[in-house]
């Protein structure tokens, strides 16, 4: 199983209802700064036309993932489904891990006194047999599709062979799992997407993922 | 002062008194009372804060506690750090004191090796003055880990790590400077005669691999782009450390020599004052290079953005100020002492603010403009930033104070029993 998630983000209207979601199902810390998934805000003008753009964001889940790789006694560590996830127990909060992602994706739970970040609901659903996140279930807007890469007839591959998308900061070689689709209207694409962007075909991913996996022994 | 021998070396035998009243213990009272204060706040911040998360909200609707941490999450300062600038004064102290106290202690290998008279014969002041660096380095780093959870850097070790290899790293590190040390106090000469040659190469290696790994900490982070991208960053560590060892050197041995070895002192100072003047070239040169292949985000902010004026000042105090007046020392005789020490202060102040910015310089450029189209806000209640920068709070700065206390009660101690600054012929 290779877990990740496509975001449809030209649909987020920024309600917030996934991080209360979040929060809500998985016991995450209270506080506007204490959030394992975030709804991202820049504001532009372009030709005096002012807009707002959403980003609804959280762990890229990176199959390539650096805060793997600095974490000295193993807490961040991959899991079952390629999940990237943090034991609070063993986390001597060197805060290796919030430096070597390129995402700002971990922050501090001062309640465990150790690292936290989301798990895509892995021990509070996905275990138990749920088939969704809870960020997710709660979307009115449907942003968000949990599933699984390596089955080829799951949900999210069959979107991903029918839409564009990209990832982000790709230059930093993490290989994240987030996936966002590349928006329908042309000029909201323009508007939210960098002009260095690269945007993939799952064809033109799929390759990516393998030789990331096979990095990782996966 | 009544000795007694173990393992050749002689022991003062210190009246307790003396020991624990003297001048340099009583300053460092004074610093480690400071850093306790420090330490106690911290402490009270990291394990005793009102935190609640949703259920605590919905079990205990009534609670004094939960109604704390909702006004803390809401109202508070976001906990002991902030997930975009993770690393802080303790890191960046850390590696002033680690750096500069292997960077003596390496100094004087490096001396030794080359069969430097002067060095040979005060060589266990000097090393014992950097292992008490060392140990408030480490003092420093152990108040920014949450050392209840430290058995599983045993228990389920990553050695492929950065973090990680520090354990191993000075497990073998401070021992070795230890027995280096004994070597320099012990009467055993034939033995010393022996493995001496030895010792001294295995020490600049050692000395040479903490420093990579030093580098490889930081170099892991590869979002981190001054980090990764700061040319040869092993190499530049150990240059800007000799210029912080070089400095504090030569005020060390200004306060232990100066009086009573006048003529030993004047040999020394010459010495080190060569050895800061090519140290301070180099990193002059090293700073005037690297910025070229730094990543121009980071670069950006260091040279043209919030940090620009801290990085001038560092230029000034590290490099500028030392350089002259040192140049000035060694061409001149008279009023040199006035000028080393104001260099040598130079130097300390110069160097650690090249820290501050070497550490708060990472995470300068905020990582929040994940679809390039420009950065996002970091938290709902404040606007999109475009640095990152949080001073560090007066717990962590009396933390840091404490750290200094370490170092002279460290010294001073080694200094009552051992006798280290004492020059001896070899």
């Amino acid at each position: 199983m290779n877990f990740a998630m496509a975001l449809d983000y030209q649909n987020c209207i920024n309600c917030k209802a996934c991080e209360v979601a979040c929060k809500e199902q998985n016991g995450v810390q209270l506080g506007a700064d204490k959030q394992r998934i975030w709804v991202g805000q820049t504001e532009k003008s372009i030709f005096g036309l002012p807009f707002v753009n959403y980003y609804p964001s959280q762990c890229n889940h990176c199959l390539d993932a650096p805060c793997v790789d600095v974490c000295p006694t193993g807490a961040s560590h991959f899991a079952e489904g390629g999940l990237v996830l943090v034991d609070q127990d063993k986390c001597i909060l060197c805060k290796g891990c919030m430096e070597a992602c390129p995402y700002d994706a971990r922050f501090v739970d001062d309640k465990a006194v150790a690292v936290d970040k989301c798990t895509f609901c892995y021990d509070t659903r996905i275990s138990k047999g749920e088939t969704t996140t809870a960020c997710q279930a709660t979307c009115p807007t449907k942003v968000r599709l949990f599933g699984d890469l390596d089955d080829e007839n799951s949900e999210i591959v069959a979107l991903l062979k029918k839409r564009k998308f990209f990832v982000l900061k790709e230059s930093e070689g993490t290989v994240p799992k987030l996936f966002y689709l590349f928006p329908e209207d042309e000029r909201f694409a323009i508007n939210s997407i960098g002009s260095d962007t690269t945007i993939y075909t799952w064809e033109n991913f799929k390759p990516i993922l393998e030789k990331a996996k096979a990095k990782r022994g996966m | 002062m009544k000795k007694f021998e173990l393992l050749g070396i002689e022991i003062n035998k210190v009246p307790l008194t003396q020991l624990l009243f003297n001048k340099t213990m009583l300053l460092a009272y004074v610093l480690l009372a400071i850093g306790v204060y420090g330490i106690y706040d911290v402490i009270v911040e990291r394990y005793f804060i009102d935190a609640a998360n949703a259920f605590d909200a919905g079990m205990h609707p009534g609670s004094v506690h939960v109604a704390e941490a909702m006004k803390e999450a809401i109202f508070g300062n976001g906990g002991e750090v902030k997930r975009e600038e993770p690393w802080t004064i303790y890191i960046a102290n850390y590696m002033y004191m680690i750096y500069s106290g292997s960077g003596i202690i390496f100094l004087v290998a490096l001396a030794e090796l080359f069969n430097v008279e002067i060095i040979k014969k005060t060589a266990a002041g000097f090393m014992t003055l950097g292992l008490a660096i060392v140990f408030g380095g480490l003092f420093t780093i152990a108040m920014d880990l949450n050392i209840l959870h430290m058995q599983w850097m045993f228990l389920t070790p990553n050695l492929g790590a950065g973090m990680w290899l520090m354990l191993p790293l000075y497990s073998v590190y401070i021992p070795f400077v230890i027995f280096e040390i004994y070597l320099l106090l012990t009467n055993k000469h034939d033995l010393v005669k022996k493995i001496a040659f030895g010792i001294l190469i295995l020490s600049v290696l050692i000395d040479i691999v903490e420093y990579y790994i030093q580098a490889k900490l930081f170099n892991m982070n590869t979002a981190r782009h001054l980090w990764t991208t700061y040319p040869n960053l092993t190499l530049y560590f150990i240059i800007s450390a000799f210029v912080a060892s070089s400095g504090i050197m030569i005020l060390y041995s200004m306060i232990t020599y100066k009086k009573n070895f006048p003529v030993e002192f004047k040999q020394l100072s010459g010495f080190l004052v060569k050895v800061a003047l090519v140290c301070i070239v180099l990193l002059a040169a090293y700073e005037a290079t690297a910025f070229l292949f730094i990543d121009k985000n980071w670069a950006n902010v260091i040279l043209f953005g919030r940090f620009k004026y801290d990085f001038y000042i560092y230029m000034f105090f590290a490099i500028a100020v030392p350089f002259l007046l040192l140049l000035l020392s060694y061409i001149k005789e008279n009023g040199s002492v006035f000028f080393m020490t104001v260099a040598s202060i130079s130097i300390m102040i110069g160097t650690y603010i090249g820290r501050l910015i070497f550490v708060y310089g990472g995470n300068a450029y905020p990582m929040s403009d994940r679809f390039g189209t420009g950065f996002e806000k970091y938290s709902e209640y404040s606007i999109a930033k475009s640095f990152i920068f949080t001073p560090p709070s007066i717990s962590e700065i009396f933390v840091i104070v404490g750290s200094v206390g370490v170092v002279f009660m460290v010294y001073a101690i080694l200094e009552n029993f051992l006798n280290v600054s004492k020059i001896r012929e070899h």
